[in-house]
């Protein structure tokens, strides 16, 4: 007589079983978990333009935006404005700050797996300074070090200031002191290269050395894997050999997107999760108030008069129109949900701003009453003026505003506002929009780049603005060490100084919006307009 | 015919050579060189250096007068090297025979669509003249010009989207066989459509009261053979010139629509360089469309016998 199995109970074998099929069920899943977390780890991006030209090399343009992905720095500044080492681990100054010694990170390589050395460091910054590469804010870095007009004029191919000491050992020697020159190079203006594969044998760049095709390398945690420019894409994937952190997405793509409907459409679809800058009005409404949040950074946009062309080399001119703006409300048409702030001062984000800063006044009365003061004895006589740099619809609603402002309070009616200026003839433009800024948190870097004689703001935008003042006092400040509370103070007047020459219209203070869908995780930027952590962002 | 297509084909060189010199002048004296408009576009902490800006020019070559470099460019265009872009530096006719296909693709598939579509409702439309069909064929036709492809376009993706919410965007370039060309191809294709609409049922309203027609009837012909075999050979001439400018249009590259549906063709191409006057680049592009003219307008002449053969007659004349 054999035992019969007890009813309704489950005897070795069934349990066994049951076990197994959950084991084995529970393995699957995490298996197919795992795949689809890892499939979903793709982040594509919307690029706002279609650019033919990505080489790390051109110190500018929306493609600056995504370096951090591929190319590494010698340092690098996070969301807060705090340094980190990065190729490089420690920086140390002579004396009076005329020579920099710097020392390598010995574990850091390339993606082909060779290390990246101080000769590497060398040749990059050469190869970036050389005219055939066409870099345009070069001189934010090198201007400073030995042999850079040199290069930078086309006489020569090395600077004799940049020497590879060793493998791990770099030394900078300086025209004169910068107690800065350490925060000039925590960007990705000069990303570290291999220019043994970058230089031809004229010391030239090679076309598209970066490319796949080329055997390009990187140096950053993504190495690029795909690049058809003619169809304005791009594709990344981990650096295998990357000697930091290993990074979280398994793929980046970047497509040229110019439409901005397109991309919003895209972006809400989910589609795509990221942007390079999208600006709109109604980027609030379209993808919450989440899309465009970030830190603020040493960066604010401005309205900058031609300060030596009729009618604005009249100053009463100028205090008029600044005057009979109303900029709150200017900024509330504009930005009505924000994300960026209203500006007063020029200084923002940096050691040094000035708590006591006496903004512009909004009087239209008194606004008038200068027009009539001035040489042109009201708004009768003013030639049209023309604007420039109203192109998106936040700069044409800020522009429209003032227009209006002008109009009602000036009886000022002739304005053009053109997108873009094609040829700089300083008497035809009046009044630019664009912004200032830095990427050193420093205010004598921000005035200098900005407001001093052959800045960028006053040669470029102001028509040749100078005022011998304010250049002694930021050279004053420039050889002063950071941790000197003259430096900021001398930074202060200066700006003090330029207020009073009523030579702009403040707008706004730049937010450095994530321009990120809510659920990709750690897209913080810094003031270097890159993506602080890029080994750490990840979609949920 | 021969003679005539050489001679015609000799006339296009000083006419080619002409466009190229005007177009060549006017982006160097007009718009400026793209080096200096680098730094001018740049953000307000890019300093304008005239001495480094020169420097880079003279790398370029940029610096020389403009008659070098307008010859030292026919120079190298004669001997099949059309430049590199003075941007990215990259080889203009790997750009352009990247982007030319594409446009070509659409532009004649657009046309194929057109005339299919198009002729069909005009002929409708003339045949049905005042009626409720007429009407709604014309007022179609009329809604299609007024709105523009960069409204259209965007509208339609949207529209779409509402009601396929699950469907994937129509974004970007894969192939005339990949399912995102449709829309595109839609858009494209509404402008053309709407003036062929038009021009034909004009033209057959006119053909419906000649005498052959009359006759053709009166010989007790059915309708469909009176418009297949009498009405449509003299509307196609006009009609055929009609699709050989708009084929120029499509084929160089319907910019906004590239645009918006994310196209790699010459109209996107061609914007970017216009905008950054890239004239390597915007020379190329003319070539291509003035020769695109010229092949255009031959066509159609030599199509004109087969349809009139009046026109075969006076020729030989």
């Amino acid at each position: 007589m054999t035992k019969g199995r007890k009813q309704g109970g489950m005897n070795r074998r069934a349990v066994l079983k049951g076990g197994a099929g959950l084991f084995a069920g529970a393995s699957l899943y995490g298996l197919m978990a795992r795949g689809a977390f890892a499939q979903e780890q793709v982040l594509k991006i919307a690029n706002g333009g279609f650019d033919m030209d990505w080489s790390p090399l051109r110190g500018g343009g929306r493609i600056l935006r995504w370096q951090s992905f591929w190319w590494a720095t010698p340092m690098y500044f996070d969301s807060e404005g705090e340094l980190h080492p990065y190729v490089v681990t420690s920086w140390t100054p002579n004396e009076d700050m005329s020579a920099w010694t710097f020392k390598l990170d010995p574990s850091a390589t390339f993606s082909d797996g060779s290390k990246i050395t101080a000769a590497d460091l060398k040749g990059s910054w050469e190869l970036a300074a050389m005219p055939s590469s066409r870099h345009v804010r070069i001189n934010q870095v090198l201007s400073g070090v030995q042999g850079y007009d040199e290069v930078v004029g086309g006489a020569a191919k090395e600077m004799p200031g940049i020497v590879a000491q060793d493998e791990e050992t770099l030394v900078v020697t300086l025209k004169g002191p910068d107690p800065i020159f350490f925060m000039r190079i925590a960007n990705e203006l000069v990303p570290v290269l291999k220019p043994s594969e970058a230089r031809d044998e004229n010391g030239e760049e090679v076309l598209e050395w970066f490319a796949p095709d080329m055997g390009g390398v990187s140096s950053g945690p993504f190495k690029l894997v795909e690049m058809n420019l003619d169809d304005g894409f791009l594709a990344f994937e981990p650096n295998e050999n990357f000697f930091g952190k290993k990074p979280q997405l398994t793929r980046v793509e970047i497509r040229s997107v110019e439409d901005p409907v397109t991309a919003t459409t895209l972006l809400q679809q989910g589609e795509y999760q990221a942007h390079t800058e999208l600006v709109t009005s109604t980027v609030i409404d379209d993808l919450g108030p989440e899309f465009s949040t970030g830190p603020s950074i040493p960066t604010g946009q401005h309205f900058w008069f031609n300060v030596n062309s009729e009618p604005f080399n009249d100053v009463n001119v100028r205090k008029a129109f600044i005057m009979a703006v109303d900029r709150a409300a200017m900024m509330q048409a504009s930005f009505p949900k924000g994300p960026h702030k209203q500006a007063d001062q020029l200084l923002v984000a940096v050691p040094g701003v000035d708590p006591e800063f006496e903004p512009y006044p909004y009087d239209p009365a008194q606004a008038k009453e200068l027009l009539a003061q001035s040489s042109y004895g009201g708004a009768e006589r003013l030639p049209r003026i023309v604007m420039v740099g109203i192109g998106s619809p936040a700069q044409k609603a800020a522009a429209q505003f003032m227009v209006e402002q002008w109009r009602q309070n000036l009886g000022v009616s002739a304005v053009e506002l053109l997108e873009r200026q094609d040829n700089f003839a300083p008497a035809d433009v009046h009044i630019f929009r664009d912004d200032i800024g830095t990427r050193v948190p420093d205010a004598v870097a921000f005035l200098a780049g900005g407001i001093r004689t052959g800045g960028g703001i006053a040669s470029g935008k102001m028509n040749g603005y100078s005022n011998p003042e304010i250049d002694k006092l930021l050279d004053e400040a420039a050889a002063l060490p950071v941790d000197d509370p003259q430096r900021d103070a001398k930074a202060r007047q200066a700006q003090k100084l330029f207020r009073d020459d009523w030579g702009y219209i403040p707008w706004y203070y730049e937010t450095m919006s994530r321009w990120a869908l809510p659920n990709v995780s750690n897209m913080d930027k810094n003031l270097d307009w890159q993506v602080v952590n890029p080994w750490d962002v990840t979609i949920s | 015919m021969l003679v005539y297509i050489l001679r015609r084909l000799l006339l296009w060189i000083p006419a080619v050579f002409l466009v190229l010199l005007g177009v060549y002048a006017l982006a160097f004296y007009g718009a400026g060189d793209p080096i200096k408009l680098i730094f001018l576009r740049s953000p307000g902490d890019v300093a304008f250096d005239p001495a480094r800006i020169e420097a880079i020019r003279e790398s370029a070559g940029l610096n020389q007068p403009f008659l070098v470099q307008f010859w030292n460019y026919i120079w190298n265009v004669l001997h099949g090297n059309f430049g590199n872009s003075l941007l990215s530096g990259r080889s203009v006719w790997r750009s352009i025979s990247a982007a030319a296909p594409v446009s070509m693709q659409i532009g004649l598939l657009a046309i194929a669509i057109t005339a299919l579509v198009a002729i069909p409702l005009g002929v409708l439309a003339a045949l049905r003249q005042n009626t409720a069909l007429d009407y709604a064929i014309l007022g179609t036709a009329l809604f299609l010009w007024a709105v523009p492809p960069y409204v259209a376009g965007p509208l339609l993706m949207v529209l779409l989207l509402v009601v396929f919410p699950q469907a994937d965007m129509s974004y970007g370039w894969g192939g005339l066989l990949d399912a995102r060309i449709i829309l595109p191809l839609l858009v494209i294709s509404f402008h053309p459509i709407a003036l062929i609409v038009r021009q034909t049922r004009a033209a057959v309203i006119e053909v419906l009261s000649e005498d052959f027609v009359r006759t053709a009837r009166a010989k007790g012909l059915p309708a469909h053979k009176i418009v297949l075999r009498h009405v449509l050979r003299p509307v196609l001439t006009p009609v055929v010139t009609q699709l050989g400018l708009i084929m120029i249009t499509l084929v160089n590259g319907a910019i906004f629509v590239e645009l918006v549906f994310g196209l790699p063709g010459l109209g996107r191409l061609t914007i970017q360089s216009l905008l950054n006057s890239d004239y390597p680049i915007i020379l190329a592009v003319t070539l291509i469309a003035s020769v695109l003219v010229m092949v255009s307008n031959l066509l159609v002449d030599l199509a004109y016998p087969l349809l009139d053969p009046r026109a075969a007659a006076r020729r030989s004349t």
